[in-house]
């Protein structure tokens, strides 16, 4: 029969983690939740907020008392029209799994229901807002999770944000040869969508122009 | 003997796709490796924020074009969470059903692709026999061959057509007893064996530090699962249970791990299908019109500024998440960002750097194991 871990479990769990990032780090800026889901199971998860100048010492934290031993993906938004405060933010998604190396011809069969302490699975949410700036830059966490390598490149890349630290970064997904300070996600570089009549009159293109046209690119 | 980077791609039967493997080689080994990646990038986190969230789900379809129901439902439950809808219970059966009949027919690809880079042509005739079947049956559903455009927010387009229920059975029935076949085939035969056993070793705790999840960490002797860990859809209603492997050396699992925990996982869809057709609300002969609340909750079109969305999928690969940033155009209409994380992305990279120590051969079969998808890592 299947299996899941209960709101309670992850509940109990993401308070826990609450209540000792908030302990170490109430005083610097810091400032931890519990928030929950809305679609589905309402399933609880923690939200960090975090200033960039702290962001690795809790990145240490998170990794190595927390037991949050993934780093699945690094978000960057632009907000141009954001205020002065919040031209940026960066939103690392961490995990929790409760995966060991295993002895050989040996396994690991989790119950789900009988997890508990720092085996049961959770989502770590840490944003991190930079003020309204022409080079917003984080600290790189490169050197904590391996993981946070290639998600690091392609934040870079897509939308421009600076690692601090971070050793070997190249384009990914854009040409390698793309001119300096193009991030195409980035507020400034519009995308058109092109109306029904128009694909109509000009079913090949010929006549359309990027609305960034003549800008740097 | 003097050592040489080789190029391998972007157009090799090793990639299964379209990238490049930088390979620096001494004599026949394999010294150190190089992932180039972007080749297909098309931009969808770009052209999403000028679509609204309906529109959205025909480009999710089309980042993985093996595995296009598997990631629609994945940016729907993302797309839910943000607009805060409840979904009735038997679209979540729907979508569990269609979302595990795409694992089989995915997982039938990555089988039916691995064969030749072993040497088995016989697999992939075999291979696409059977997911034929399966995508049939997800054109019964959405329409199509292989883009279904079928989750809506808030449900599913269309309810299960009459007499699906017993094709399905059937087929599920008749694929089950493939499995065997396949593994009569493959689990004793010398040449599979060779280039599979004691290749390719990767261990969980490196796994997941490098952000490599799914079918490959379960092959590591862990029986983690999205499924279970971070719960969405029924699963818990139905009867299953993770596929997980024994690894035979301290060095982790090999590709003969990786090759038996998917014919596992196909072993446990099959499970799933069969009890959740069967357990469906509303019995499995009935079908509703479109938009029936049966089917189809309500769904607001806009979000505000300042609402978030998440999902957390197993997808086919690995663990697949959808972040969406609402306030977009069209007071909300739109996502203002959508940001897409896909497995394969973070898992090339790490599979380029296990190869070191082994020999060119092994690359086909080192690579191919972990099963790369190039629509999704280059989105």
């Amino acid at each position: 029969m299947g299996m899941r871990v209960t709101n309670e479990q992850a509940e109990t769990a993401a308070a826990a983690c609450v209540a000792s990032v908030m302990e170490r780090y109430g005083g610097a800026g810091i400032e931890a939740t519990v928030e929950h889901h809305s679609n589905d199971f309402k399933m609880p998860f923690v939200r960090i907020h975090s200033p960039p100048q702290h962001w690795v010492a809790l990145a240490k934290t998170l990794r190595f008392d927390l037991g949050a031993n993934y780093c699945s993906m690094v978000t960057g938004t632009h907000f141009p029209e954001g205020g002065d405060d919040r031209g940026w933010d960066v939103v690392y998604h961490l995990m929790r799994q409760p995966v060991t190396d295993q002895k050989p011809h040996t396994n690991t069969v989790h119950v789900a229901e009988k997890l508990s302490g720092k085996d049961v699975p959770l989502e770590f949410e840490v944003l991190i807002t930079l003020p309204q700036t022409d080079v917003p830059s984080v600290p790189s966490v490169q050197s904590i999770w391996v993981g946070a390598d290639w998600n690091e490149k392609e934040t870079w890349d897509l939308v421009g944000i600076k690692f601090e630290g971070h050793e070997n970064m190249h384009r990914v997904l854009n040409p390698h040869d793309s001119p300096e300070g193009f991030h195409p996600l980035q507020k400034q570089h519009k995308i058109r969508y092109h109306d029904f009549n128009e694909m109509y009159d000009d079913a090949q293109g010929f006549g359309r122009k990027p609305t960034d046209e003549g800008r740097v690119k | 003997m003097a050592q040489m980077w080789i190029t391998m791609g972007p157009q090799h039967p090793m990639t299964h796709g379209l990238w490049t493997l930088r390979v620096k080689v001494d004599g026949e080994t394999v010294v150190d490796t190089d992932a180039e990646l972007g080749y297909i990038h098309r931009g969808v986190e770009k052209i999403a924020e000028a679509r609204d969230f309906t529109q959205i789900t025909p480009y999710c379809d089309r980042l993985c074009y093996v595995s296009a129901m598997t990631w629609a439902n994945s940016y729907i439950y993302a797309a839910e969470d943000l607009l805060e809808v409840d979904v009735p219970e038997r679209a979540e059966y729907i979508r569990l059903i269609s979302a595990e009949c795409q694992r089989l027919a995915s997982h039938l690809m990555w089988l039916g692709a691995y064969g030749p880079d072993i040497g088995s042509l016989t697999l992939m005739t075999w291979c696409m026999r059977d997911r034929e079947m399966f995508l049939d049956l997800l054109q019964e559903l959405g329409g199509s061959r292989m883009h279904y455009n079928y989750p809506r927010v808030g449900g599913v387009k269309r309810d299960i057509p009459v007499g699906f229920a017993d094709r399905l059975i059937a087929k599920v029935k008749l694929f089950e007893k493939r499995i065997e076949e396949y593994e009569m085939m493959l689990d004793e035969s010398t040449i599979w064996l060779v280039r599979l056993q004691g290749v390719g070793y990767a261990k969980a705790e490196d796994m997941v530090n490098a952000g490599v999840s799914g079918p490959n960490i379960r092959a590591a002797g862990v029986n983690y699962d999205v499924r279970w860990a971070h719960p969405y859809s029924v699963y818990d209603q139905v009867d299953w249970e993770p596929a997980v492997e024994k690894p035979t050396s301290v060095k982790g699992a090999d590709c003969y791990d990786r090759y038996r925990v998917r014919m596992e996982e196909m072993r446990q869809s099959c499970r799933m299908i069969l009890d959740a057709i069967e357990k469906i609300p509303g019995g499995k002969n009935t079908n509703y019109a479109s938009g029936d609340a049966m089917i189809l909750a309500k769904a607001p079109t806009r979000a505000p500024e300042g609402a978030t969305g998440f999902s957390h999928y197993e997808c086919t690969r690995g663990a697949s998440q959808f972040y969406i940033k609402g306030g977009g155009d069209g007071r909300g209409k739109n996502p203002y960002r959508l940001s897409i994380r896909s497995p394969m992305f973070i898992t090339i990279p790490y599979v380029a750097k296990t190869m070191i120590g082994y020999k060119v051969a092994d690359i086909p079969a080192i690579m191919g194991s972990f099963d790369p998808c190039i629509g999704e890592t280059d989105r």
